[in-house]
């Protein structure tokens, strides 16, 4: 297929230009707040203040691994359930399948809020769910469930869910089941024609849904705030206090420079380990 | 066979399904408990603890006004930037697999940083911009910012669905002199479709939820998640969880409504007697399940 | 060879040009450029029409239902009643782009906290008061709130309601609380919180170490935080909130919340046990009040709203509806015969002898203000 000229332009033009005046042109805003020291009171001057990066992750590495540890943890355990009900739906769900496509995307539409604020209600000490991990012994008897790690972990991967199984099952729709045949006849358990055919094959999907759910979880705070207590407090929630709370607005914008730099340093080297170019668009299909 | 291999075949058999429907009812639970304490009956302000049954607030559903506004206004707000944003994107999609030229690391980077941001630096630097400009905050600055942050999400989705896609179909189409607009109409779209369902789902979605950038951006206007934020912190109406569970039983009758269409359609479509054919509307549009009339677009199949 | 790599060296030139001329161009356009708004402090004059639009930008779950309306009929003022302020420094947040523009992002009313409106008058962010405008505020503000130390002379904010901070106790699970160092007793480990915002929490625990908050210095606030990151790590607070500890506190999940005084009453709806409790150390006593922002439209309608809640009929269904103090003269009596219970309530008609060991001083010495808040900021965030 031949590829005319302006045609890639004119396709993107609208969504470049988009991108470029209502994001990249703020985050230029952004990116000189970044440099001004000063404080709300007294004022922001323009100083190229570069100390601002070194500084702000220095003071808050914790928060920095913290969040690394919880994103990773709950993109892990996303693709672990995902993947299963992702193959459920697409091969095996037959006339079920919108159905169930509809269960994992529905309780998007009731607000992230108010489903963290239900995991409140399912996870407070004196409810059921407590009280069955202390008495098989998870938790101790004066322990707890919510403001902890794993409840904070929890609700980042119930919320992502759909993130990660809504690509992969889009990648693994469009599979022919023929291939699959074919591979179960080619090797000798259905095992191998998974890990050799479907897998491979359906990779696209998972590295999208991986970045999908490991971008947006880093920078998350939600979670960390309903669920969690101050020991759970991810770098979003610092990002957040800052700018809101103590009005630091050069930390809060350079503390932001270094997330996006973060993700996008993991994303590169991600994808050069999984081998995969789809993300950054190396892999195409003229 | 013994037994025992049996049952451990069925397992086997059954354990993808198996797990795929407890993944479904972990999705489900917090929706469940929602949905039953729409029903209770507190005295009070504070809907946590288990009071008694009432069907009062399902009676007074839309009895406060505020609370009806901000989901009226969110779902139209979803509706317009899911259009959008899916529309933008797709094409963004296009481009980026389909086609090389200068630029492309650029355009992928603008993509993909959106999504790498935190939220509370988006929505604050697109106020100060709005601010910097004199545009006034309210529900068109509200759809800006949502197609904004949608647009990332949707090329994602999209474009791990247009790498694997079978080209061969297209090539037949230009064969038989179709033109490139047909083509695209005809046989792209169609097939790209439940990927573009998944992209859109996801966009609509992530309008309906989105709090912060929208607090940042909204002026006067209040959204449904803002009017929750607010109301989580002193304590929220009952309503608000009727207004959720009649939102979730009401997709799901729309779901079940296009099953149901799906099932007539099979009783009435003519199909070929083969018993690995899926019949539905999601193998018409993977190009799995053959239309009367027309080739059979299963490879290997005589034509 | 050497084309490529030209073409390569002209793609990053071209790319660092275009970056700098966008810095360039957004430093121009930076609107972050902070400090006080120059130039005097103007009054919101009233022109003596009272019509047309209000916007008021309040905090949630403050007025009850009937009010504003029955204000529409009788002022013929159409209200836009937005209830978008649920923390102090978010509502700053969000309008500061326009107050810093001298613009009031359409609102003629903001409802925030003492210390919130002091420091939004100190950047020059708002109005200075008609005083002849407001005759029944100017008549009937309680003695007590007529001159606080954020405003001595009440130039530029008018109190919509006043509580105190203080604990809310659940009685029976944590019995005999009467001492804010009760939430470092062990007995209570993991079932104690304490609010985010510094200026309530740490002030209670300088009361609690006897430090008075007028006479405390910057180490006695660092020193205060020391001793609560230590509870934090510990374990002994669970969580640091905003309003919603009474989430937690209605679930059972804590058992002693620093909170305020207008909340407990409400819990209590659903569980009696739930009480406010004055710590014998001391407790805090604050105000969230009415103010004008510059640039706001309107003022006659802000004024006559202003009187109208101040009229104690009016307010009377107000007071009721909230439980907090009620600023205005005139309530008690009226509650007195329609409902002699709620007269007597210290927390809606405190004496002054239940509220004279309430500081209203909370925020951290001038200069050792930064120190504190990045003090504060580790601890909130587990640092």
């Amino acid at each position: 297929m031949k590829s005319r000229r302006f045609t890639p332009y004119a396709l993107m033009g609208p969504g470049l230009f988009w991108l470029l005046v209502f994001f990249a042109v703020p985050m230029a805003f952004m990116a000189i707040v970044a440099l001004e020291e000063g404080s709300i009171d007294t004022g922001f001057s323009l100083t190229w203040q570069w100390a601002n990066f070194s500084d702000s992750v220095g003071s808050f590495d914790t928060q920095f691994l913290r969040s690394f540890r919880f994103s990773i943890i709950a993109t892990l355990l996303c693709l672990l359930i995902a993947y299963p009900l992702a193959y459920a739906i697409a091969f095996k769900a037959g006339r079920w399948k919108n159905l169930m496509l509809f269960a994992v995307v529905a309780p998007f539409f009731t607000t992230y809020l108010i489903r963290t604020l239900a995991w409140q209600t399912i996870l407070t000490d004196q409810g059921q769910i407590a009280d069955f991990f202390r008495t098989i012994g998870i938790i101790s008897e004066d322990g707890r469930l919510l403001e902890t790690d794993s409840s904070v972990i929890m609700g980042i991967t119930y919320n992502f869910l759909p993130f990660m199984i809504l690509p992969i099952y889009a990648s693994l729709e469009q599979l022919d089941e023929r291939f699959i045949e074919a591979a179960k006849d080619l090797y000798s358990s259905s095992r191998q024609a998974f890990l050799r055919v479907t897998l491979p094959l359906s990779a696209p999907g998972i590295v999208a849904g991986t970045l999908l759910t490991f971008i947006p979880a880093f920078g998350d705070y939600v979670n960390a705030t309903f669920l969690g207590g101050p020991n759970q407090a991810m770098i979003g929630n610092v990002i957040q206090d800052q700018y809101l709370r103590t009005q630091n607005y050069p930390t809060a914008a350079a503390l932001s420079f270094v997330v996006m730099a973060v993700i996008l340093v993991m994303v590169l080297i991600y994808i050069r380990f999984a081998g995969s170019e789809s993300l950054m668009g190396e892999e195409t299909n003229p | 066979m013994s037994p025992l291999s049996r049952v451990w075949r069925w397992i086997r058999e059954h354990a993808v399904m198996g797990v795929g429907i407890l993944a479904v009812a972990y999705m489900l639970i917090p929706i469940l408990v929602i949905a039953v304490f729409s029903f209770n009956d507190p005295k009070g302000k504070f809907n946590f603890t288990w009071e008694g049954f009432t069907l009062s607030h399902w009676e007074n559903a839309f009895g406060i006004p505020e609370l009806t506004e901000a989901l009226v206004l969110s779902l139209q707000l979803a509706a317009l930037s899911t259009v959008v944003a899916t529309a933008l994107g797709t094409l963004l999609a296009m481009g980026l697999v389909r086609y090389q030229f200068a630029g492309r690391r650029l355009a992928n980077l603008l993509i993909v940083i959106p999504m790498a941001t935190p939220e509370v630096v988006l929505g604050a630097s697109l106020l100060s911009m709005f601010v910097f400009i004199g545009v006034d905050r309210g529900f068109s600055t509200l759809w800006i910012a949502h197609i904004m942050f949608s647009i990332s999400f949707v090329v994602v989705v999209v474009r791990s669905r247009l790498i694997g896609f079978d080209r061969s179909l297209e090539e037949a189409a230009r064969d038989l002199g179709a033109t490139p607009l047909t083509t695209f109409r005809t046989i792209t779209l169609p097939l790209l479709a439940p990927g573009l369902v998944a992209a859109a789902l996801l966009a609509f979605a992530l309008s309906l939820d989105d709090f912060v950038i929208s607090n940042f951006n909204s002026g006067t206007t209040v959204t449904f998640p803002l009017f929750i934020f607010g109301a989580s912190q002193r304590g929220i109406p009952v309503e608000v969880n009727v207004l959720a569970t009649l939102l979730f039983v009401l997709t799901a009758i729309a779901m079940g409504f296009t099953v149901w269409q799906q099932h007539r359609a099979e009783k009435l479509a003519a199909i070929r007697p083969d018993d690995d054919v899926d019949t539905g509307l999601a193998a018409l549009a993977s190009g799995q399940r053959p239309v009367a009339g027309e080739p059979d677009p299963r490879p290997g199949a005589a034509s | 060879m050497t084309r490529r790599s030209g073409t390569r060296r002209a793609k990053w030139l071209t790319a660092l040009l275009a970056l700098g001329a966008a810095m360039a161009l957004a430093a121009c356009g930076s609107d972050l450029g902070g400090g006080a708004n120059e130039g005097e402090v103007t009054t919101a004059e009233a022109t003596g029409t009272v019509g047309g639009e209000l916007v008021i930008s309040q905090w949630p779950f403050y007025i009850d239902r009937k009010t504003v309306p029955e204000f529409e009929d009788e002022a013929g003022v159409k209200v836009d009643y937005i209830e978008d302020v649920n923390d102090n420094n978010e509502i700053f947040a969000k309008l500061r782009p326009d107050l810093q523009n001298g613009e009031s992002a359409d609102r003629s009313i903001i409802v925030v906290t003492d210390w919130m409106a002091k420091k939004m008058y100190d950047l020059g962010y708002l109005q200075d008061l008609d005083k002849d405008a407001i005759g029944e505020v100017n008549d009937n503000l309680i003695e007590s709130l007529k001159s606080p130390s954020i405003d001595p002379d009440r130039a530029y904010t008018v109190p919509w309601q006043s509580g105190l901070t203080g604990l809310v106790v659940n009685t029976k699970e944590a019995p005999d609380v009467t001492s804010i160092n009760d939430i470092f007793d062990p007995q209570y480990k993991g079932k104690v919180t304490v609010l985010t915002e510094l200026r309530d929490t740490v002030p209670m625990i300088l009361q609690g170490n006897g430090i008075e908050p007028e006479d405390a210095t910057t180490q006695d606030w660092l020193d205060a935080i020391d001793q609560l990151d230590e509870a934090v790590k510990s374990g002994q607070i669970r969580k640091l909130t905003g309003n919603d500890y009474t989430d937690d506190m209605a679930r059972g999940d804590a058992v002693i919340a620093i909170g305020w005084s207008g909340d407990a009453v409400q819990l209590q709806a659903d569980n009696p046990d739930l009480e406010f409790v004055k710590p014998e150390d001391g407790c805090l006593l604050w105000s969230d009040n009415m103010v004008i922002p510059v640039g706001a439209p309107n003022p006659d309608a802000a004024y006559a709203f202003m009187n109208y809640v101040y009229d104690p009929a009016n307010q009377t269904q107000i007071a009721a509806y909230n439980s907090y103090i009620t600023p205005v003269k005139g309530v008690q009596e009226i509650f007195k015969q329609e409902d002699p219970e709620l007269a007597t309530s210290q927390l809606i008609f405190p004496t002054d002898e239940y509220t004279g060991d309430c500081s209203t001083i909370d925020n951290p010495p001038a200069d050792g203000v930064t120190e504190v808040e990045e003090r504060w900021q580790q601890l909130i965030s587990g640092g």
